[in-house]
């Protein structure tokens, strides 16, 4: 049995570690380019979301190197997402790749779930009280995996001509992947604060970098091939990004059923909400508008959602988002991707919107109603 | 009190129990107009770009209505247990507030089935409270109501179409008059249900049309695809196909499929796929249909398991006629041509 998985951002870094501390064997799928996207986009329906084509190409590609068995998060829905791992499936043995299914599907999303599925895969080998210690050894990475991504995201700008940010971040995440305990996981952490140490930086900026929130699709926002590097770009553009999800603050509230907080907790969401969308409406849609409205209260400059085409909870989002933009007087910028989105119209709309805030804070920090078309 | 109730999206499928529960009420639920070029544009210009077509209609008709006490917008949650209804549904009214006219109060009530009848009486209780009624008319307005749909229900399965039914209903009830279909005909034009007499005489070919009601039966913006249908073969849809005949091709699937609408689309297109007298199934679908993206894939395999001919048809706010007529006559074409030269295998082999 080879277990493969879908890639999304650095997640592969955990899922990697929890295999590995099981001695399962695991084929982490080549990082996602063109050729998996083309891969998986001949073998998807064409109105399928941008996440499952790229998703189909991974397990494609992981194929050519042995892989026979899927692991997966399910669903109930609403969000189509939870029947992405039943369609694959057909999918691929139509295509001649009878890969095995295992889902985590909820109520068996759960920790007990999880576990249970864990133990198919892992077999005699693993005791329960390992499964138990692996997982949470997993998820102890994914929170060291977020707080590289924070520092990452505040040192971009402040960095940017003095160091290779993106070699650095890279250098980061193979130690990380490589770092087998709690110690060494420690040692990864301090060595990157070492390495880009945001205090010192801080001190001789004149003023502050703009600060950007990105909201929106989990995968896109997750994943730096399919959101095109935006979170790259606008640090290379001197802005400061956070995000509205991080992996173990996912993590928490799903597979540990909201049990652990993880690095950035995403249990506030719904309520900050309330008063614009009062129901989950499936996906992150009610997570975006909360996350919106946190981001606004924080003084943030601006505000991104992307999501894939077609997307159904966040397009229920984007309608609700100029409400917030209005209350808050924020500028709030909408994109959209697919597998036809271009790099160049990502930078171009990204540099637009970073102009637009520059300007906004030289007319003196008071935030006009610059979008006169936001909602119309 | 008169109360606004779009003639979109909910419109097709749970009308007849809103009128019957506000009838019983005695609220007047009142209709927006039937759908046209005005209230499309009207659509395009306050909805969200990228949301779907039937969406955009939705806040067309929300924003034309007038003269009235409030608009009613439920919010559809669930309508059967282990279900959901499309995401965007569940984000009614707040996603299309902005088209509500100035000054216009929205009622609205959550319906999720997911939660029990019991809850989804209470939400109702609720509902009624804000209007000023008490629990015993809710009790009434509730008997109403279900007596309402279940009719209505009973006479899409016996093949009757979907505008003579409601008038019939606001006929019966002195409710709010619809506006009939031009050329929509008797009943009987639809053709011999397959399920009431298997074996039929052909002299037309015999279609299965799949699909959301909100678009089978927008006979604006699906550019009168029934009635064109309907002139060239006979025309059964999903509602024709009763619940427990749809759900026993549901066990065919490893994986439930979690909306409601899907597992009827898909059922019925089961039953029709395996159907000898069947001689083709057409999937209308629209731009963006997140649920449709991946019922179609499954429909489309049984389609192919049982040699049917198949075809999707994906429309939006930006179809043209002449592209509709093309594609319905050379499906037609195709299967007439099936029919006469070619054996029951199929030409694969």
């Amino acid at each position: 049995m080879k277990v493969t998985f879908p890639h999304m951002g650095n997640a592969w870094i955990v899922i990697q570690a929890l295999f590995n501390a099981l001695d399962i064997e695991v084929v982490v799928p080549p990082q996602n380019s063109k050729r998996a996207l083309d891969l998986g986009t001949k073998l998807s329906p064409e109105s399928a979301c941008l996440p499952f084509k790229i998703n189909l190409g991974n397990y494609l590609e992981a194929a050519e190197q042995g892989a026979d068995t899927i692991i997966i998060t399910g669903g109930i829905g609403p969000c189509r997402f939870g029947y992405y791992g039943e369609l694959e499936r057909r999918l691929l043995c139509e295509a001649g790749y009878p890969y095995e299914l295992v889902i985590l599907e909820p109520p068996d999303g759960s920790m007990l779930g999880l576990a249970r599925r864990i133990k198919y895969l892992a077999g005699k080998k693993n005791s329960w009280g390992r499964i138990i210690r692996a997982i949470g050894f997993a998820y102890r990475k994914s929170v060291v995996l977020d707080q590289i991504e924070d520092r990452v995201h505040k040192a971009r700008p402040l960095l940017q001509g003095l160091m290779d940010v993106e070699k650095l971040y890279d250098e980061a995440r193979q130690r990380l992947a490589q770092a087998m305990t709690d110690r060494s996981m420690a040692d990864v952490l301090r060595w990157f604060g070492e390495q880009a140490d945001i205090g010192l930086l801080m001190e001789d900026q004149k003023e502050r970098p703009l600060r950007v929130g990105i909201t929106g699709e989990i995968y896109t926002i997750l994943d730096p091939f399919t959101s095109l590097d935006a979170e790259k770009t606008l640090g290379q553009l001197g802005v400061e990004v956070d995000r509205s999800i991080y992996l173990s603050g996912w993590v928490g509230q799903h597979v540990f059923q909201g049990l652990a907080g993880g690095y950035k907790p995403m249990k506030m969401y719904p309520k900050l909400a309330k008063p614009y969308l009062n129901h989950v409406v499936g996906g992150h849609g009610a997570e975006t508008v909360g996350a919106a409205v946190k981001f606004a209260r924080e003084g943030m400059d601006g505000i991104i959602q992307i999501f894939p085409l077609t997307c159904m909870p966040e397009i229920v989002a984007a309608s609700i988002l100029p409400k917030v933009q209005a209350d808050y007087n924020i500028p709030v910028m909408t994109l959209v991707v697919d597998e036809q989105t271009g790099r160049a119209g990502m930078e171009t709309r990204l540099e637009a919107f970073v102009d637009l805030l520059e300007r906004q804070r030289l007319q003196g920090g008071i935030r006009e109603d610059v979008f006169s078309n936001a909602g119309k | 009190m008169k109360l606004g109730f779009p003639r979109a999206l909910h419109y097709y499928d749970y009308y007849p129990f809103w009128a019957g529960f506000f009838q019983g009420l005695g609220i007047e639920l009142v209709l927006s107009p039937p759908s046209n070029r005005a209230i499309m544009e009207t659509g395009l210009k306050k909805a969200h770009t990228e949301t779907c077509m039937p969406i955009k209609l939705l806040v067309g008709h929300i924003a034309s209505l007038k003269d009235m006490d409030g608009v009613f917008l439920p919010r559809m949650v669930s309508v059967q247990e282990k279900t959901y209804l499309c995401p965007k549904m569940l984000g009614l009214p707040e996603s299309v507030l902005s088209a509500v006219p100035e000054g216009m109060p929205v009622y609205s009530v959550t319906i999720n089935q997911r939660l029990g009848a019991q809850k989804v009486y209470r939400a109702l209780e609720g509902l009624a409270k804000e209007l000023g009624k008490s629990r015993a008319d809710v009790k009434k307005a509730y008997m109403t109501g279900q007596n309402w749909q279940k009719l209505f229900e009973e006479q899409r399965l016996a093949g009757k179409d979907f505008q003579a039914v409601i008038k019939a209903l606001g006929q019966q009830s002195k409710g709010p008059e619809p506006v009939p279909v031009p050329g929509s005909g008797e009943p009987s034009a639809a053709g011999p249900s397959v399920v009431e007499q298997p074996v039929i005489k052909k002299d037309k070919p015999y279609i299965a049309l799949l699909g959301h009601s909100y678009l089978v039966n927008e006979h604006f913006a699906n550019h009168n695809l029934l009635k064109r249908l309907r002139e060239k073969a006979y025309v059964r849809l999903i509602e024709e196909i009763g619940p427990e005949q749809a759900e026993s091709q549901l066990s065919g699937l490893d994986k439930p499929l979690f909306w409601s609408h899907a597992q009827k689309i898909y059922g019925a297109g089961g039953v029709y796929a395996d159907h000898p007298q069947v001689d083709g199934l057409i999937y209308l679908s629209c731009f963006g249909c997140g649920s449709d993206s991946m019922t179609q894939e499954l429909v489309a395999s049984r389609a192919r398991v049982a040699h049917k001919p198949y075809m999707v048809l994906t429309i939006d706010e930006h179809t043209g006629e002449a592209g509709l007529i093309t594609r319905i006559e050379a499906f037609l074409d195709m299967i007439e041509r099936r029919i006469s030269s070619e054996s029951n295998l199929s030409a694969h082999g």
